[in-house]
């Protein structure tokens, strides 16, 4: 009987120990993750670099992150610079030759989407810390993510063929299931076209842009560049002059500005999340739990500020 | 049936993100969709890194190569696209002193004569780095400064080994402790501690040869370090033959901290029959910082042991370099207090000159208007044996433009 227990006992803890994954997944972020994890299902065990509540620019390169990397089948990275600060290091310590840049198991997820923010003309850091190829901030676009699942879903096909029709069945309920969530996004965000709101940083870019909605302006002058008090007035201003109702903070900066812009126009601050896993529940938890409700959270808590 | 709608649907799916979220072209294009068209290569054009290009290829090669292939005549950038990373770094300081440090406290820079308020152009940094083929990528530091123009560091790192094995070679600083590895725009304090200037080496133990190094398969960060380097120790000028041996270790500390522990060795060949220099180091690095803050807290120490076997130091008895077993160290903490602002202090022990043990304590506050510039202010106290002491200051600059890479934790 009781070994029966332990054996039962084993089991159970078994999958744990050794997971039967497939592939280990690595993302740079809890977004990516997320897709990640919809696409592979139990074949792929994912694991994010930073967590949603960090600020991706500036996550620390702590050497024991390249330990999870030394092991990663994929490696997925936003691009665009975006990890630029951090990741590089990580790579290079991990000793693992194929994330390498243009490695067979590394994934630029930029590299499937078209870029917004591509700087025209010439282009220094009097004008803020930009990132040169284009902005990086496209996870919160359903039109991108589509095109990222399915770049994702390719190379795990690519990477692990006996899984093809698993990822290839899941890519499809995952393009279903945006439609359809699209759709509701959509319909709620639709009373709402034009409609400007003010910003932190030009991270909502793509967001606004598939939202319908506006950046009347950013609480920073310049990407990177703190906000000086008469860059708030001017914004106090036009906030004012708009009748701009919402500010979209994410929640890892620091809202004292936002809240003094508040304060004089009369908007409403708005704590968003920066990423999945950007923002705590009253219980501490680490909410939203995957990417549809992320974006179900950045639409309910835009259009509600909105009304 | 169902299979192959789907491997379409797979097929079409990461195609080029045209005219986003547009149906597909049916028939001949439109003038409309050729300017569409146009526009998009032209937005393509602008993206050198990663732009709008096309399908994620098993082996992707640079992205911005994909787009190139529609432009007649090449591409216009495909130069700039194969240039290194270039950086400039400068550094320049103005120093007080109230000890003649050059003879009391040898040191490197920067420092002024007694009771002088000199301004100090300390050093400009070129970086160099690319990824030279598929197996190395190679990095290069030039230094120009008031003694000269120089290599700092130039040396090759591999990308492809087997067995977790990596390999550095060419001109580098030797594997031995945390500061030592760092290049003086990295560290938080001005100056390289006193203890490190004497017992190691005045301005970094670094010089040609190889480190091979090998990450342990443990569930925490653990590289072994082998390096065979020509170095030239203390104040010494010359270059002699070196074994060194580092062991470096990270852990995480709950969800917002790191701690690394680091042990090394260095066996370094002097002139004269079985004449060696064998200095041990024990290097301690805690950094805490809360997940989504910019604010932190880094702990950080080394303690080195040196002994001369067999020959005298540098200068004899009354050189800059203190006789027989010496040691010495550091402690400092730095709060660093969002994107801003760092505040930090430290302790230093080092064997002075004379042999007994110089004490320095020192206070940092830094500002930093952006990620690319810094200014700090250094005021240390330092006690000689004997009785003397003096106040130093030291305000100092640094700026960096283009496109450094980022550096280890």
């Amino acid at each position: 009987m009781k070994a029966h227990f332990l054996v039962a006992a084993l089991l159970l803890l078994g999958p744990r120990s050794t997971p039967a994954a497939a592939l280990r997944v690595v993302t740079t972020t809890e977004g990516l993750a997320a897709l990640a994890r919809e696409l592979g299902g139990d074949r792929v065990e994912v694991t994010s670099l930073s967590r949603g509540i960090q600020d991706p620019h500036f996550v620390e390169a702590n050497p024991t992150l390249a330990v999870q990397l030394r092991q990663a089948d994929l490696l997925v990275d936003v691009g665009l610079e975006l990890e630029i600060g951090w990741l590089p290091p990580l790579v290079n310590q991990s000793r693992n030759p194929d994330i390498q840049p243009g490695g067979r198991r590394r994934l630029i997820a930029a590299s499937a989407v078209e870029v917004m923010e591509l700087p025209s003309g010439p282009m220094d850091r009097s004008q803020g810390d930009l990132h040169p190829a284009g902005n990086p901030h496209f996870m919160s676009d359903p039109r991108r993510v589509g095109r990222v699942a399915a770049a994702i879903a390719a190379r795990l096909c690519e990477l692990d063929p006996t899984g093809k029709e698993i990822y290839r069945a899941r890519l499809t309920s995952f393009e279903e299931r945006l439609t359809a969530a699209e759709t509701g996004w959509r319909a709620a965000l639709a009373p709402f076209q034009g409609r400007r709101v003010v910003a932190h940083h030009n991270s909502l870019t793509y967001f606004l842009d598939w939202a319908g909605l506006r950046a009347t302006g950013y609480l920073e002058p310049k990407p990177g560049v703190p906000p000086p008090p008469s860059h708030l007035a001017e914004l106090v201003g036009t906030v004012k002059a708009e009748g701009v109702k919402a500010i979209l903070v994410e929640s890892y900066y620091d809202r004292r500005s936002a809240d003094v812009v508040a304060g004089h126009s009369g908007a409403r601050v708005v704590s968003i999340p920066g990423d999945v896993g950007g923002s705590k529940d009253e219980r501490g938890a680490l909410e939203p739990a995957d990417w549809f409700s992320y974006m179900t959270t950045l639409v309910k808590l835009v259009t509600g500020a909105l009304q | 049936m169902v299979s192959l709608v789907l491997a379409s649907l797979l097929a079409a799916a990461p195609a080029p993100a045209s005219a986003d979220a547009a149906a597909p072209a049916q028939g001949g294009a439109s003038a409309d969709e050729q300017k569409k068209l146009e526009e998009e290569i032209a937005k393509e054009l602008g993206a050198p890194a990663g732009g709008a290009a096309a399908v994620p290829q098993p082996s992707s090669p640079a992205p911005a190569a994909g787009a190139a292939q529609a432009q007649t005549g090449g591409n216009p950038f495909a130069r700039l696209l194969l240039l290194p990373d270039i950086s400039a770094i400068g550094s320049a300081a103005l120093a007080w002193n109230h000890l003649d440090v050059a003879t009391l406290s040898p040191r490197g820079d920067p420092f002024a004569p007694a009771h002088t308020l000199e301004p100090i152009f300390q050093e400009l940094e070129v970086g160099l780095q690319a990824v030279v083929d598929p197996y190395v990528r190679a990095d290069i530091f030039l230094t120009f400064s008031p003694d000269g123009a120089g290599v700092e560091e130039a040396y090759i790192t591999s990308l492809r080994l087997p067995a977790s094995l990596q390999v550095r070679a060419g001109e580098l600083y030797a594997p031995f402790g945390r500061i030592n590895q760092q290049h003086g725009h990295v560290w938080d304090f001005v100056d390289r501690p006193l203890a490190l200037a004497r017992l190691l080496a005045v301005d970094g133990l670094r010089g040609p040869g190889l480190d091979v190094s090998w990450l342990a398969p443990t569930p925490w960060f653990a590289e072994l370090h082998l390096a065979y380097q020509a170095v030239a120790p203390a104040f010494d000028t010359e270059d002699h033959p070196a074994g060194l041996a580092r062991l470096l270790q990270f852990f995480d500390v709950g969800e917002a901290g790191a701690l690394g522990v680091g042990f090394s060795a260095a066996h370094i060949s002097e002139a004269g029959v079985n004449a060696s220099r064998d200095v041990l180091g024990t290097d301690v690095f805690l950094k805490l910082r809360p997940p989504s803050s910019r604010s932190y807290l880094a702990l950080q120490g080394e303690a080195l042991l040196r002994q001369l076997n067999g020959f005298e130091a540098a200068g004899g008895p009354t050189g800059p370099e203190a006789p027989g077993t010496a040691w010495g160290g550091y402690a400092q903490a730095v709060y660093r207090d969002g994107p801003f602002f760092e505040y930090g202090a430290r302790y230093e022990r080092a064997p002075a000159p004379s042999g007994g043990p110089e004490n320095r304590v020192s206070a940092l506050a830094s500002w930093l208007p952006s990620e690319f510039e810094r200014l700090r202010l250094q005021v240390s106290y330092d006690r000689l044996p004997g009785g003397l002491d003096g106040l130093e200051a030291l305000l100092h600059l640094e700026f960096i433009i283009g496109a450094h890479g980022a550096h280890p934790f």
